[in-house]
């Protein structure tokens, strides 16, 4: 009656089972899928990561001249140089201590106004309100750094030279604490992180029902007690997590602090690791990106203790899940007037200004013949000798092929990679495969752009086995740039094949299709929404990338977003501008086509992404 | 053609779920089998298993003498090429293609010519009243059309052997009793081997040929619905099977003990064994306080709690020493609750089982 246990079959039947089993992968391929997914994610983002620790204590070409060790051996000398040496303050301490404060004080300003804002459009009757909440994700599509070009057109005085701006056309002069440095850079991560406080805000408050207010009204609750009660304790994750990202967003933004900062020589985390990078000193430049690694990913984690708090919230049956507005009364105008501000500072003002300074040759002075189109499309600028409007410039074509090609083939890496993370997890729930490939594909999430990049320039700058040198090639911007979004694509594609399930595809099995054909004719059509949104997304983040890209670009791999900033380095703010302008029509017309084809909206399916 | 044997097939998930355990089971051709059973009791995993969607750990799985799965050489046979036909619980319809496209996709992997694709699509789609909604896509349907579509596709490439997971539970109950009838219809003109997965008892009694009772993992009898009910084979058995479920009586060591002494004395053979007692609603009748009973009726005072009404008939609940207990009488009861009374059963009726929980059959008199 006993079956015999695997032990004891003999090794011939085992044999044969393995022959069986070869047979039938092509009919069952995920183990296979599974398996290459998995080697291919472990090398690509675990191996860069991995191996700038060990540079942060190993010696290496460029340093070896510098410090006189051997290359290859291990030392203390970069922890020791960039923590506790004569220069630790000017390398380290000093610009962490100034992005720490940086982005408290950013954080602490964009919050309470994001907050009131998404209060005012979820719970009030604010009129237009329905407006007001799909206009104010344009900010937030809007590139980090565009508000910092908007400011110095503006704002810049003469220590920079080149063509006067706005403000010194009007005959004021800025003084160089309200042109460069703590205070612009300040304000403008904070209007640009403003809507995405108002967002993730305005989620938040509107998953609470209503019904829980009232069951305390019905009890005999204040207003302000249902507020201070129940409201608030309610939020408080959301708050903590919107404080952490906010936070963590500033932290890892290069473009804001290189634009306004670079004048003069104000350097937070991210342009101190850029600097020591151009300096040439690989080890130091480790130590500040590992730093900058484990700061961003102790954030997260926290974040991710909040979110999974919030969890715990979440109660079932939010079926009947209303908000009960409150009404705003004599407030109305006030109101409005606030959250009308709002749209025009954060999205109206810095357009407006770069699309003037795009078609005038000297900003802020209003005559009809200061007005062109040269920047645009003249083949000589008369002011700048040498170069061509927008779309004869060779250097702006150059990156803007580029920028599509390496954006788009990473966006399809993504998208595509996404997919079959998807299909693996859902495929093979509760297995250690599935959560390794959550885990893994989820990491580049914790890890701040600019330390990304550090990271994979030093794996990858070398031969490594039958992988070349990839250092100023476009492969590897592709692979930077695909790792790096490669959280949001994997996520959108468990979700999208979780809301799918296995059955579809396991229905065309039994009906007698094979693998390919499920596929391609199952897995695939269902899926296509998905994935053209899990492509289209990160190609949208690709476009307006600047802090993972700022390291690899090389004069042969220069994209749109470098451009803008050798431009503004060399004067050119028209054609910088037109740049930026560029980007923003990109985006805007992608972001457009997207919402047609799949038939989702943005304002609507915004996730934390 | 249909027949379909396992033999020990065992399968675990994880290191400590039991799935099916050793499970036994012979389902010939043409019989419409339900596997019956609570949520969790490795009823889809079975039928998983039949389709070789899961593969067992161990044992085998044979149909029509060919074997699918064995545990010793693996999978011989992949799903793909088992010809059976799998019905969803959740239907897993293809929401990109139409009904009409939906029920094509088999018959194409069957590389069946055009022309006769379109005539066995008419004449599926007109075997379950579809056939107006051949062009509309899945979501533009209700509920009992996904159902009867998913029947359909699966129906179209006429399959030996046709697996339906709890097919009927997402309909409301109207459409449930109109789809059981269909199916049994369907059944009898197709004449194909249908496993059946349900943990509705009423479904299975209703419309198999055969139960086979589940529970955690386990077979616990495989009969004729008539006989699962009349001879349920454990206790398992008797309490899944019937509602209200059968009134049960073991020793407790409390006052139920008086109740289970008082039922023994009514047997001489095989007095010892006798261990737990169970007794059908229906079978009990209520009777004044002091009623004299003959001697093939077992007699003992209990209290009248509450009366349910359902329509048809109504349950009493009764509170005999400090069990409760349900009686189905048809005709209006003549009591008031919260007044004494006393039970009745006929000996005859009573279910006796050992201390194994195994059901005592006698063989002559009782
Ligand atoms: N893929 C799976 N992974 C882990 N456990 C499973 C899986 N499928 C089923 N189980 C477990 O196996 C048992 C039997 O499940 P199932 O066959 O679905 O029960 P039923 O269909 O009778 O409700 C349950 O305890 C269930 O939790
Ligand atoms: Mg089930």
């Amino acid at each position: 009656m006993n079956q015999p246990s695997s032990k004891d079959r003999t090794p011939i039947l085992r044999i044969e089972r393995f022959q069986n089993w070869l047979r039938f992968i092509r009919y069952e391929p995920i183990a296979l899928v599974a398996a290459i997914v998995t080697v291919l994610l472990t090398y690509l983002v675990l191996a860069p990561v991995g191996s700038m620790l060990v540079d942060t204590v190993r010696v290496q070409i460029r340093d070896s001249a510098t410090t006189g060790l051997e290359v290859g051996s291990y030392t203390t000398y970069f922890l020791h140089r960039v923590f506790v040496s004569r220069v630790s303050d000017r390398l380290f301490w000093t610009p962490l201590a100034r992005t720490l404060i940086i982005a408290s004080v950013v954080t602490l300003a964009a919050l309470p106004f994001g907050a009131f804002l998404a209060w005012l459009t979820v719970r009030t009757d604010l009129p237009g309100k329905k407006i007001l909440s799909s206009a104010m994700v344009i900010p937030y599509m809007l590139p980090s750094w565009t508000f910092a070009v908007a400011w110095l057109n503006i704002m810049k005085n003469r220590r920079l030279g080149g063509l006067p701006s706005i403000a010194e056309s009007f005959g004021f002069s800025p003084p160089d604490w309200l042109a460069y440095g703590a205070f612009p850079i300040i304000v403008c991560q904070a209007l640009h992180l403003f809507p995405f406080a108002y967002l993730l805000f305005g989620n938040a408050l509107r998953s609470v029902d209503s019904q829980m207010e009232d069951s305390a009204r019905i009890l005999g609750a204040q207003k302000g007690v249902i507020a201070r009660r129940i409201i608030l304790p309610l939020l408080k994750p959301a708050l903590l997590s919107a404080f952490l990202l906010t936070f963590s967003r500033v932290l890892g933004s290069f473009g804001t602090p290189y634009i306004l900062g670079s004048p003069v020589r104000y350097l937070l985390l991210p342009t101190a690791l850029y600097s020591s990078f151009q300096v040439g000193t690989p080890g130091v430049s480790a130590v500040i990106a590992s730093v900058t690694i484990l700061l961003g990913m102790s954030l997260i984690a926290l974040d991710m203790y909040f979110v999974r708090e919030y969890r715990r919230f979440v109660t079932v049956g939010g079926k009947g899940s209303m908000s009960r507005l409150s009404a705003l009364g004599k407030w109305k105008w006030p109101a409005i007037i606030f959250a009308g501000l709002a749209f025009i500072i954060t999205t109206i003002i810095p357009l407006v200004t770069i699309i003037l300074t795009s078609i005038m040759y000297r900003p802020g002075v209003f005559s009809l013949s200061n007005f062109t189109l040269d920047f645009w499309f003249g083949r000589y600028i008369s002011i700048m000798p040498g170069q061509q409007g927008l779309f004869l410039n060779q250097s702006i074509i150059a990156a803007a092929w580029n920028s599509f090609r390496i954006a788009g083939a990473a966006a399809v890496i993504c998208g595509i990679t996404g997919l079959f993370v998807g299909y693996v997890v859902v495929k093979m729930p509760n297995s250690k495969t599935s959560a390794f490939l959550r885990q893994v594909s989820f990491l580049p999430y914790l890890v701040p752009s600019i330390g990304f990049a550090a990271a994979c320039l030093s794996f990858f700058a070398v031969r490594r086995g039958p992988v070349p040198s990839l250092y100023g090639t476009l492969t590897l911007l592709i692979i930077v740039m695909s790792i790096k979004y490669l959280p949001f694509a994997s996520r959108s594609g468990i979700s999208a094949m979780m809301q799918m399930g296995n059955e579809p595809e396991e229905a065309a099995r039994v009906a007698g299709a094979s693998w390919g054909k499920r596929m391609s004719r199952i897995v695939i059509p269902i899926q296509k929404h998905a994935l053209i949104t899990a492509i289209m997304l990160p190609f949208i983040s690709g476009m307006k990338e600047q802090s993972l890209v700022i390291m690899l670009a090389t004069p042969g791999t220069e994209v749109m977003t470098t451009q803008i900033l050798r431009f503004i380095e060399y004067g050119f703010s028209q054609l910088a501008n037109a740049t930026v302008l560029a980007i923003v029509v990109i985006i805007f017309f992608v972001t457009f086509l997207m919402e047609r084809i799949t038939g989702s909206n943005l304002a609507s399916g915004f996730s934390r992404s | 053609m249909g027949t379909i044997e396992l033999k020990h097939i065992t399968k675990t998930f994880g290191p400590t779920v039991k799935a099916v355990d050793n499970l036994n089971l012979t389902i010939e051709s043409g019989h419409f089998i339900c596997l019956l059973g609570p949520s969790g009791c490795g009823k889809t995993t079975t039928l998983r298993m039949i389709a070789g969607l899961d593969m067992p750990d161990a044992g085998e799985i044979i149909l029509d003498g060919k074997t699918l799965f064995s545990g010793e050489k693996g999978n011989l046979v992949p799903t793909e090429k088992r010809e059976l036909g799998l019905v969803f619980q959740s239907y897993a319809l293809w929401p990109h293609m139409t009904v009409a496209q939906n029920v094509s996709f088999g018959l194409e992997m069957r590389n069946v010519d055009k022309s006769k694709r379109k005539k066995i699509i008419g004449d599926v789609l007109d075997l379950l009243h579809i056939n107006q909604l051949e062009n509309r896509y899945p979501s533009q349907l209700s509920g009992g059309q996904q159902q009867r579509v998913a029947l359909a596709r699966m129906l179209a490439v006429s399959p030996d052997v046709l697996l339906l997971d709890e097919p009927l539970s997402n309909l409301d109950a109207k459409l449930r009793l109109e789809m059981r009838a269909e199916l049994k219809r369907l059944h009898e003109t197709l004449g194909n081997t249908i496993i059946y997965v349900t943990h509705d008892q009423l479904e299975a009694m209703t419309m198999s040929t055969k139960i086979a009772v589940m529970h955690e993992g386990l077979l616990q009898q495989c009969a004729p619905p008539m006989d699962i009910y009349r001879k349920p084979g454990n206790v398992t058995v008797a309490e899944f099977v019937g509602s209200p479920p059968m009134n049960l009586f073991s020793h407790t060591g409390g006052k139920q003990d008086a109740v289970v002494e008082s039922i023994k004395k009514c047997y001489t053979e095989q007095k010892e064994r006798i261990d737990i007692i169970g007794v059908r609603p229906e079978d009990i009748k209520v009777v004044p306080r002091g009623t004299e009973v003959g001697e093939d009726t077992w007699y003992y005072p209990a209290e009248v709690q509450t009366l349910l009404p359902t329509g048809s008939e109504w349950i009493i609940s009764l509170l005999v020493e400090d069990v409760m207990v349900f009686a189905s009488v048809a005709d209006d009861p003549e009591y008031k609750p919260k007044t004494p009374a006393a039970i009745a059963v006929k000996k005859n009726t009573v279910h006796l089982f050992d201390s194994q929980r195994q059901r005592i059959d006698f063989s002559g008199s009782r």
